[in-house]
């Protein structure tokens, strides 16, 4: 049997709707040997997704949701808000 | 080598309300047309001396103690590029009369270079996270100077316009990959683009077989940052106008209405005028929001 191995996809949503659009995204890939290049900022410009709900008909599973966002003029506007990380286990040569 | 500027640009020179709302809204705002072509050429000249096989030489490779003006001080012409008195203007009204240059550096990235760097802001973040004391408005300058052609492919430093109002600590937003409006500063040679401290920005691939240079400086106020542009207008209904139809401008994540406050109180700021009284109570002015 072959080893298995995780990939995360990270996928921020312009609300919290996880059908709503995605506006941000990185894909961590734990089957590309250490010397191949992982997922670089600026590489691409369009989503692989356009939703979690696509992603997750696609076969990804969703194993965390950051926490509803908590705003005020206190904490003003900072990281990115509706995160949603998503796994996958795929298949790599033994 | 201290670069202090002493000396004072008239008004008329200064950027106007409708160059200053542009840079509220997108946290840089960026020139084709600044610098003499000739000017470039002899730049990009010093760059290619400036690398080897081993990559950039000692003299210029930046150290904030030990060499933090290494290439400024060997490129009589990048002193020149930054000493026209049009470049002079963008960054006496960004940064008023007296502004020092703190650092600067030639960033050298090789020929097929396929690794990116990460998304960061420079030197801490935004105001919240800064010192204590430190004017909740005020803000440094980063220029990047692009002596050269950067088509897309070249990857020019890509920045997240509006990211400058967002509160994060430097190397906090690593994470982040990919995010909708991202920009690649591309473009032809000669292109200086002038950059809010909190900008997210990072450098990119290089898909070409030429080494890619960007010439950075980073500069530091010494007045409070109001008043200090072509300030004529900045109350008209036009400018009203343009703050009113960009509101959701850079919206991600649902936090337009909050950002659009913040930016008109931050525009009075900038402007010169008073803070705007509340009368409802709620937080809410409505004033370019």
């Amino acid at each position: 049997m072959s080893p298995v191995r995780q990939q995360i996809l990270i996928l921020h949503l312009q609300s919290g709707d996880l059908g709503s659009p995605t506006v941000a995204w990185a894909l961590y890939d734990g089957a590309l040997p250490a010397d191949a290049v992982q997922m670089q900022t600026g590489s691409e410009y369009e989503p692989p997704y356009d939703s979690v709900l696509a992603a997750m008909r696609d076969g990804w599973r969703v194993f965390q949701a950051s926490p509803q966002p908590e705003r005020s003029a206190a904490t003003g506007t900072g990281q990115l808000a509706n995160e949603f990380w998503l796994e996958r286990n795929v298949e790599v040569e033994g | 080598m201290a670069i202090a500027e002493t000396e004072v640009v008239a008004q008329s020179e200064l950027l106007d309300v409708h160059q200053m709302a542009r840079f509220v809204i997108d946290g840089f705002i960026e020139f084709d047309d600044l610098i003499p072509d000739e000017l470039s050429e002899a730049v990009n000249a010093d760059e290619l001396a400036s690398v080897n096989a081993d990559g950039p030489i000692p003299e210029v490779r930046w150290h904030i103690t030990d060499n933090p003006h290494g290439f400024y001080e060997r490129s009589a012409a990048v002193r020149a590029v930054h000493n026209l008195p049009r470049v002079k203007a963008v960054l006496q009204s960004l940064l008023g009369p007296g502004h020092v240059a703190s650092h600067s550096a030639l960033h050298c990235t090789g020929p097929r270079q396929e690794t990116a760097q990460q998304w960061h802001v420079d030197a801490g973040g935004r105001r919240q996270v800064r010192l204590p004391g430190v004017h909740p408005w005020s803000f440094d300058i980063l220029t990047a100077y692009f002596a050269h052609d950067t088509p897309h492919e070249m990857g020019p430093t890509l920045v997240l316009p509006g990211s400058h109002m967002r509160s994060v600590l430097g190397p906090d937003v690593a994470r982040y990959k990919n995010i909708t409006g991202q920009k690649r500063l591309s473009g032809k040679a000669g292109r200086i683009v002038f950059m809010h401290e909190a900008l997210w920005h990072c450098a990119q691939t290089n898909e070409i077989d030429q080494w890619r240079f960007m010439f950075k400086i980073r500069y530091n106020p010494r007045v409070p940052q109001r008043g200090i542009f072509n300030t004529d207008g900045w109350d008209s209904e036009e400018i009203r106008r343009y703050f009113r139809m960009n509101k959701n401008a850079h919206n991600l994540t649902g936090e337009s209405s909050a950002v659009a406050q913040e930016r008109a109180d931050w525009w009075r700021y900038l402007c010169g005028a008073d803070e705007l009284a509340d009368p409802s109570g709620t937080g809410a002015h409505g004033d370019y929001a």
